[in-house]
């Protein structure tokens, strides 16, 4: 009986929001929903200004070792794109693409061919949404021929024959003369006007990327210069943000569940009727077009490729670190795993904001020479600081692999029962609310 | 078009088919294979009995190819003749095999064994992170020691006694006798792990292991035990193989020998198929003269520096197209 009545006033109390407030209240449904994604947006979109403000503070120098710097946030975003579309194949249908870079070398070397006038049909002058779109493409057909092939395989058996795909176009692309003078070295778009991201042929719609011959802003602050790292950082953003929620919305969709139940049992999804072999067919696909556009972004921006940063395995290794540290299996895992990777890289590098370089400005003469059994400290910055990113990236890598293998969003997934975006605004509501009585 | 095709086809064909080039490449292909078997013999027991793809077996033969360097360096004087450099070059390829079996050990017990219970997915993602750490453990030591770590390291190269630096000509081929000697040592490194894995104990839990794990298990056999003896062993076998590496001058003692020797060991033990040990020795053969015959045909007629690495890799894609398990594999590992 009382359940009766508290249903029928519920109803009721549901009736009334919908009749008196209704889109306000449907905008704030939204909100909620989305709480996480706009935060996690924002700041990504402040940090910029953030990071100008931090430097310039009285702690600026030791700050800026451990903050990373604009640039590497700009590779954060395309590189965390690669690691996302990598974990959207591997992390949801669980077949290990190591040969993932195959895609991410085809779409930088695409735009760097197509910009040096060595694509028939599509000359220096197309827009560079454009090229994004064929490389995209292209890659779509690439994906599909591998995937032919592949999908009959499975578990280490994929992953070798991927790889083997990604190896040969890799010695291919070191040694073919048609991309430039020196392949081994790689091609290079050299001066010129910068890509431009935007509305094709609107040019107030449109910016330029490129660290160096992007649009420049101006100053907008005090010392906070917009200069053309942070306009290619926001336009890049823009259309990894967009990619990111494409892929996002696939696997939230019914396709995106066949792709899980293959995961977890492809024989019981087979028996069920799904066709698993054209789902894991146009999963490929479509994680490849998105591993396109990320090399895309990375040509447009760096105007420079080479064969061991665009095909080599050790591209795809470090999608693989950022999905273990990230989370496999959580799309925006990797992104985070990048984060952390570029910025123990940045604190660890050999440049002038390092550690390293700060260490050696900053201590006094006495402690660098200061030694115990013939080794200074000097030596120890030197030999276990100095640009030694990778050791302590594997020894972290390790450690999660044996400590923490759902990564840093898998394990917070796990403790909420859910994603971070459902789950976070419910709890921070609830431990609200118990403050309050 | 097409009879531009064929008359250069005809070409290569008549070329090839000279006896003087046969031999040569017969040659290169018998000392290639030779070093292929001998870098890949230990992944595939690994493989093989624990279904566990090393990632780090490149990081390993490296480092094997270092100790043996060192120890090379270290004893070998600038006076000493011959004989005596080529006994401690035995001396070397021991230290370094007991080194690396003892590390071998020490990693399985400590990091592979805590995570046997989880997806093959783990054990491969754990072996990779160890590349991570030893390449780059390796490279802080050998920079510390004065090397660069991207060229080889010609001191070591340089301790190998005259007879086996120098060229001799057999059969009108010329060929140093240092490959010669390569041929000679993969054949007993093959009949060595012969009869470890046909007239030893631990040879059999390995064969029964890898064929049927749970039978195994049941009959007794401390398996994890094995795993720990397997993994210790076929590290030692890479070490070995790094250390035959450090003398050869086509390779050198690198650290980016770590990733070629990688890359030819899963294509070697692939081929061969999980869990055969005379797979790899028949893929270790295929892969030699596929490289050796490519090499040839890069030399003589077509412009494509890369063709004999591209070729190996078709040749895996081509493999796992036709026959999925390898040629000589029985059971598919780590599906779904």
């Amino acid at each position: 009986m009382s359940d009766a009545s508290a249903n029928s006033s519920d109803a009721s109390a549901d009736a009334g929001d919908a009749s008196t407030g209704s889109r306000f209240g449907y905008a704030r449904g939204l909100l909620g929903d989305h709480a996480v994604h706009i935060a996690v947006v924002a700041a990504f979109a402040l940090y910029p200004f953030v990071y100008a403000i931090l430097v310039r503070t009285p702690l600026g120098a030791e700050l800026d070792v451990f903050l990373p710097r604009i640039d590497t946030m700009v590779a954060v975003l395309y590189i965390g794109l690669f690691a996302v579309s990598f974990d959207f194949i591997s992390g949801y249908t669980g077949y290990l693409s190591f040969g993932h870079a195959l895609f991410y070398g085809v779409g930088a070397y695409f735009v760097v061919l197509a910009a040096t006038g060595k694509v028939p049909l599509l000359g220096p002058g197309t827009p560079f949404m454009a090229l994004l779109l064929v490389a995209g493409l292209l890659v779509v057909g690439i994906a599909l021929l591998v995937g032919a092939v592949s999908f009959r395989l499975s578990g280490v058996y994929f992953a070798m024959i991927t790889l083997g795909f990604a190896e040969v176009a890799h010695v291919f692309i070191r040694n073919w003369d048609y991309v430039s003078s020196n392949p081994r070295d790689g091609a290079s778009i050299g001066a010129g006007e910068g890509f431009s991201i935007g509305v094709p042929g609107v040019d107030a719609l449109q910016v330029e990327i490129g660290r160096i011959v992007g649009t420049n802003l101006g100053e907008f602050g005090p010392g906070i210069a917009v200069d053309a790292t942070w306009v290619s950082y926001y336009a890049i953003g823009a259309i990894v943000l967009v990619s990111y929620f494409a892929l996002q919305r696939i696997v939230h969709s019914p396709f995106g569940r066949v792709m899980i139940a293959i995961r977890e049992n492809e024989e019981r999804a087979r028996a069920v009727g799904y066709d698993v072999y054209r789902f894991k067919l146009v999963a490929f696909a479509i994680s490849g077009f998105f591993a396109a556009i990320a090399g895309a972004l990375f040509a447009g921006y760096r105007r420079s490729v080479a064969p061991e940063n665009t095909f080599d395995l050790f591209v795809t290794a470090d999608a693989l670190l950022a999905a273990i540290i990230g989370g496999f299996g959580t799309l925006a895992g990797p992104l985070y795993g990048y984060l952390f990777k570029g910025s123990v890289e940045g604190v660890l590098s050999t440049e002038y904001h390092g550690i390293a370089r700060y260490l050696r400005r900053a201590l006094p003469e006495s402690t660098l020479t200061f030694d115990v059994a013939g080794i200074s400290i000097a030596d120890v910055i030197n030999v276990l600081v100095d640009g030694r990113a990778d050791l302590y990236l594997g020894i972290v890598f390790i450690l999660f692999v044996l400590y923490v293998p759902r990564g840093i969003l898998g394990t917070l997934r796990d403790r909420l029962g859910g994603t971070v975006a459902e789950r976070l605004p419910e709890r921070m509501r609830t431990r609200l609310r118990g403050w309050q009585r | 078009m097409m009879d531009v095709l064929t008359l250069a086809f005809v070409d290569v064909l008549i070329d090839l088919l000279q006896p003087g080039t046969l031999a040569r490449i017969v040659l290169d292909a018998l000392s290639k294979s030779a070093l292929y078997v001998m870098i890949a013999s230990g992944l595939s027991l690994i493989f093989g009995l624990m279904g566990v793809l090393n990632f780090a077996h490149g990081s390993l033969t490296m480092i094997g190819a270092y100790l043996g360097g060192a120890v090379m360096v270290v004893t070998v004087s600038a006076g000493m003749n011959g004989p005596a450099r080529f006994a401690l070059f035995f001396v070397a390829i021991a230290a370094t095999f007991a080194a690396l079996t003892l590390l071998g050990g020490a990693v399985e017990v400590a990091l592979i064994r805590p995570i046997y219970d989880r997806e093959p997915l783990f054990q491969i993602l754990l072996t990779f992170g160890l590349v991570l750490v030893l390449d780059e453990l390796a490279r802080i030591v050998v920079e510390l020691n004065g090397l660069q770590p991207r060229s080889k390291w010609q001191a070591a190269i340089g301790t190998a006694p005259d007879f086996l630096s120098n060229w001799y000509a057999v059969v009108g081929i010329s060929t140093r006798g240092l490959y010669l000697f390569e041929v000679l040592l993969g054949a007993l490194v093959v009949a060595g792990i012969w009869a470890f894995l046909t007239r030893t104990r631990y040879g059999l839990y390995i064969r029964a292991g890898s064929e049927d794990p749970e039978m195994t298990r049941a009959l007794g056999v401390d398996v994890r035990k094995a795993f720990t003896v397997v993994f210790g062993v076929g590290a030692g076998l890479a070490g070995v193989a790094g250390a035959v590496l450090m003398w050869d001058p086509r390779f050198g003692a690198t650290v980016p020998l770590s990733v070629e020797t990688l890359l030819v060991a899963f294509v070697v033990v692939i081929i061969g198929g999980l869990g055969s040990f005379r797979g790899t020795v028949v893929a270790a053969g295929i892969v030699g003269l596929t490289d050796a015959l490519m090499t040839w045909l890069f030399q003589n007629h077509v412009q494509f520096a890369g063709l004999p690495e591209m070729v190996t890799f078709l040749v895996l894609v081509g493999v796992l197209i036709v026959r999925p398990q390898g040629l000589f594999g029985v059971a598919e590992v780590g599906g779904h």
